[in-house]
């Protein structure tokens, strides 16, 4: 008896494929925004509302930025993180560190240094100071994700 | 700790399902998860005072 012929599986359809820069810049620039030029708008809403609720929540607690200090070697990441946000982090260390302080001055007699770190104690002595860092540190996580997430999908890797 | 766990819940609901029930189930799941856990911790860690 002959075995009845198998019908090949069909091939599922073929995820559209663009060039992944101009999603993850847009990503990086405003949260969910990559997702929205890649027709993902549900998404789209959904991230941007929930990274800016975390990063608005973590300033509001009283998080501070994160700056580079060279006798901290793990600032350097805290920093990157932030930087992760785009023009967000712009707003966030104008807020909590009254200027665009990326480093803290290496002269400890330093009045741009004594500034930033007097700016930094008032924001330590808030009660909610260590969960509004933590929010920060997340929703700069969040938009890392969120940038792998729109290279994924241009690419073609993921719905 | 309950509007971390929210919204960390969303972001990975919308980040890892494609449909709103999937999307419900994970937002459950994983909020209520990380909000019980986080009180058995509390109470695990209570009799350690911050400083003597």
């Amino acid at each position: 008896m002959d075995d009845p012929v198998q019908e090949p599986s069909p091939q599922p359809p073929a995820r559209p494929r663009v060039s992944p820069f101009l999603p993850c810049f847009l990503a990086w620039c405003v949260p969910g925004l990559g997702h929205l030029s890649l027709g993902r708008t549900a998404r789209a809403v959904a991230f941007f509302l929930v990274v800016t609720a975390t990063f608005g929540l973590g300033l509001a607690s009283g998080g501070t930025a994160s700056v580079v200090d060279p006798q901290q070697p793990l600032s350097y990441l805290a920093t990157f993180d932030n930087l992760a946000l785009g023009p967000l982090d712009l707003v966030g260390r104008s807020v909590s560190l009254g200027g665009l302080v990326y480093r803290l001055p290496e002269e400890e007699s330093s009045p741009e240094r004594q500034a930033v770190m007097n700016r930094m104690r008032d924001r330590v002595r808030m009660p909610t100071y260590e969960y509004g860092s933590t929010f920060l540190l997340t929703a700069g996580l969040m938009n890392i994700l969120l940038i792998l997430d729109a290279f994924d999908i241009a690419r073609g890797r993921k719905d | 700790m309950a509007a971390f766990a929210v919204l960390v819940a969303i972001f990975f609901a919308f980040l890892t399902q494609n449909r709103a029930k999937d999307r419900a189930r994970v937002i459950a799941v994983l909020g209520g998860a990380m909000i019980v856990l986080s009180l058995i911790v509390a109470y695990v860690m209570y009799p350690f005072p911050l400083a003597r």
